[in-house]
């Protein structure tokens, strides 16, 4: 029974070896890694189902593997979250598979026989690190998700894209010897690296011998990790050149499926593992009022995080209004969006009230979700728009709602979800976050919210002028538009359209998810790193 | 003793790996991430301590006799990977400095940062030139 | 420098396999002895130059020029790479058909087995063979492809 929470690990990895096995026959990778993605989101669908939304259904389920019990082995650990953000990367990924068929046969063979491969060693990172209950391994996970996608931004291989590439590559290096620091900090001052282990021990450090304070700097530097990979302000500036130099179904899929890992990461770990730390804080700057007390880790994240994610909606909003190409409003956008899904989970973090913390983890959830569906449909067109008419500059571009309607209702559809019109995702995501900050009384949230929404009907407006209204340019015009990759952009608009107006088991599911993430003592219990059950 | 030497060697390294991060040659660059990144597999390894003799630390070894003071082999496991991690990123960050100095004829950053502002400014005037 | 490689290459190689087979439960393993047995093709490469292997052990034709990523022998690193990959994973994968969790191993003891007497059979040499051909196939790759340059 349990074998089904490594299931779409193991899907995803037979998948990236068959297709390298059989590079040299283009229609028969082609076929399996659609089959191999297809897969990928039933296993995914039946992992959601049996574990979390089944009548009856566990809640939670472990996997030990190699048989070695926690905390000496590996754990996976499926719950609500994870199973959340599972079903929006598979969603995601399903349709850049399908955009990639009709992609990757214009490149050169070398990268073709890789794209395949590659694409799914990024899916299997990306999985892992939802899956994974040892911070350890969420580094390993990390590297391999980012390894596939080093190769992807140097895909194209021209100039811009090695420079591009390389400034990803450098800051991913450091941030990866920063959580190497402090997964070594962790280990010195509690003893374990498992997470269920971990939060056990915090929550009562003097039965273990602990002492507890270093844990809160080291918190902070995997905090500082984690919003690199999300690109949150100050992280941000390796995002509109990496996600521009990708090709576009990999850059969906990095919005869509890497970005979240990040914020996955920030949730799992401030709520599930160091929420319930016993860390008093105390700091306060000299001299002033200004200061951050509270009891455990979280006094500390909420501010900080509050502060980049407010800085990330006013920057990404203000960026994109100004950029020159569809691809690059798009870039700037997603760091604003990014900045949407944290300012929630700062929230959270910064109350004391258990029913308020799970409301705004829901609004960063549901958020989330519309971010992935929505980013990932207007990436994908632009790809399409590329493909069909070799620019994405606004300056060639022009009248694309006269000559491809379908893709056109596609992008508004998503454009409306960005900023956030009823009935569509985008709508209940920002109404829930809208909520966490009224009902948090925090006006300054309120305020960098509303600005936010502004400069994003602003740039959505102009994308929207520019590039779809008025009078076909010669580019346009010449334009042949790919059935399958408008398919793929049409599917996802329904998606999106689909999560609004059904809204409800939606709901459901990102409320137990939410759920979930707050629940460290239902997680430690499943892990049972001591052993006592056993 | 030891643990003052290896204090001062990891805090060397960063010094040393940060100092050649902030040089204007690619190259240097590359090696001040790749000492960056043995810094931190070293401080990994002090992590794990030396477990004192007993059958607890060593159960394998329980009615075996003697049991010796171990080092703690899960740092050591998990340094193993992050070598070999770490080992992959800096080959391919050598390629891709590689790959830069084929493009650009120059490994100063400065000059390929510069490159980069007079690209993006071209881009947007031809763009604007074709405009009809 | 040829003198050298003659003797070391041979040693060296029969290092690296004692590694992989010993590295179960001895210190070793697929990832070092790859490693090492990357070392002795890259002393063939420094000292006989990168057409050695095709033209002066295979008796292969060689022209020169040509894209190092079509070579055969880059090929044939290439396809070892992937068959590496897909032992390591279903040497992983072998134990769920038996009701074990992913990745599991285990081990036999033969015993009077001519000249040796007593052999242990660890399944895990199976994926360290794997990881071996992985990184031998991989190094060897990227070593041939940005050599050629």
């Amino acid at each position: 029974m349990t074998t089904v929470v490594i299931a779409p690990m193991l899907v995803v990895l037979v998948t990236a070896v068959l297709t390298l096995l059989f590079g040299s026959y283009p229609r028969l990778r082609t076929g399996l890694a659609l089959a191999g993605t297809a897969g990928y989101a039933l296993a995914v669908a039946l992992l959601a189902w049996t574990v979390v939304l089944a009548p009856g259904a566990p809640g939670i389920a472990t996997y030990q593997v190699g048989g070695h019990p926690a905390p000496f082995g590996i754990t996976l650990v499926a719950d609500g979250l994870s199973a959340f953000m599972l079903a929006m990367v598979a969603t995601v990924g399903l349709a850049s598979a399908i955009f990639s068929t009709r992609y990757v046969h214009n490149i050169g063979y070398d990268r073709r026989t890789f794209y395949n491969p590659l694409f799914h060693v990024l899916l299997l990172g990306v999985t892992g690190a939802f899956l994974t209950g040892d911070l350890f391994n969420l580094f390993v996970w990390f590297e391999v998700m980012l390894m596939a996608s080093y190769v992807f931004v140097a895909y194209y291989g021209g100039p811009q894209h090695t420079r591009a590439a390389f400034r990803y590559v450098a800051l991913n290096l450091v941030a990866s010897a920063v959580f190497l620091l402090a997964v070594g900090g962790l280990y010195a001052t509690t003893g374990t690296l498992n997470m269920a282990d971990l939060a056990q021990r915090l929550a009562d450090p003097a039965a273990y011998g602990i002492d507890p304070v270093p844990v809160v700097g080291l918190f902070g530097l995997l905090l500082s990790v984690f919003a690199l990979k999300a690109g949150l302000v100050p992280f941000q500036f390796w995002i509109p050149s990496a996600y521009r130099a990708a090709p576009p179904p990999i850059t969906a899929l990095l919005a869509g499926a890497t970005k979240k890992v990040g914020i996955y990461a920030i949730i799992r770990l401030s709520f599930t593992v160091f929420a319930g730390a016993d860390v008093p804080i105390s700091l306060s700057v000299p001299g002033t009022d200004l200061g951050i007390a509270g009891a455990s880790p979280l006094a500390f994240v909420g501010p900080v995080l509050f502060a980049m994610a407010a800085a990330s909606i006013v920057v990404g909003g203000v960026g994109a209004i100004g950029r020159p190409s569809i691809e690059g409003v798009f870039a700037y956008s997603s760091i604003g969006q990014v900045g949407f899904i944290a300012l929630p989970v700062a929230l959270a973090a910064a109350a004391t009230s258990e029913q308020f913390r799970r409301l705004a983890v829901l609004a960063a959830l549901v958020y989330a979700l519309n971010h992935a569906l929505a980013k990932a449909l207007l990436f994908l067109a632009a790809g399409a728009v590329r493909s069909a008419t070799g620019t994405i500059a606004f300056d060639d571009l022009g009248g694309l709602a006269e000559r491809a309607p379908a893709l056109s209702i596609a992008v508004f559809v998503g454009s409306l979800a960005l900023v956030g019109m009823p009935p569509l995702s985008g709508f209940f995501g920002k109404f829930l976050v809208f909520e966490a900050a009224i009902r948090a009384e925090a006006g300054g949230a309120l305020v960098v919210l509303l600005a936010g929404s502004l400069l994003t009907i602003a740039y959505a407006t102009r994308v929207w002028n520019r590039g779809f209204w008025g009078a076909p340019s010669t580019a346009v015009t010449d334009a042949r538009m790919d059935r399958v990759q408008v398919a793929a952009v049409v599917a996802l608009a329904a998606g999106v359209l689909a999560v609004g107006i059904g809204f409800d088991p939606v709901y459901e599911f990102a409320e137990v998810a939410a759920e979930a993430a707050l629940d460290a003592e239902g997680y430690a219990e499943a892990v049972d790193p001591g052993g006592e059950a056993a | 003793m030891t643990a003052i030497v290896l204090a001062a060697t990891v805090g060397a390294l960063f010094a040393l790996g940060t100092f050649l991060m902030l040089r204007r040659d690619l190259v240097r660059v590359v090696w001040g991430l790749a000492l960056v990144g043995q810094a931190a597999n070293l401080y990994l390894l002090t992590a794990g301590e030396i477990a004192p003799a007993t059958h607890d630390a060593v159960p394998v070894l329980a009615g075996h006799g003697e049991v010796p003071e171990t080092a703690d082999p899960l740092v050591q496991a998990l340094v193993l990977t992050a070598i070999v991690i770490g080992f992959g990123m800096t080959a391919f960050a050598l390629v891709l400095s590689y790959r830069v100095y084929e493009e650009h004829g120059t490994l100063d950053l400065a000059e390929i940062g510069g490159r980069e502002v007079s690209e993006g400014r071209e881009r947007t005037r031809s763009d604007g030139g074709d405009r009809r | 420098m040829r003198t050298t490689a003659r003797v070391v290459v041979p040693i060296v190689l029969v290092v690296a396999l004692s590694l992989l087979l010993e590295g179960h439960n001895l210190p070793g393993g697929g990832f070092i002895a790859g490693v090492l047995t990357t070392t002795a093709f890259a002393l063939l490469y420094l000292a006989f130059g990168l057409d050695f292997l095709e033209r002066g052990v295979l008796g292969r034709e060689v022209e020169s020029g040509k894209a190092p990523s079509r070579d055969r022998v880059v090929v044939a690193y290439r396809r070892l790479f992937a068959a590496g990959l897909a032992i390591a994973v279903g040497s992983a994968l072998v134990p769920l058909f038996f009701g074990v969790p992913f990745l599991s191993q285990t081990y036999v003891v033969l015993e009077g087995v001519p000249i040796y007497g007593h052999v242990e059979l660890a399944s895990a040499v199976v994926f360290d063979l794997g990881v071996y051909c992985v990184v031998v196939g991989g190094l060897l790759t990227i070593l041939s492809a940005v050599g050629a340059e």
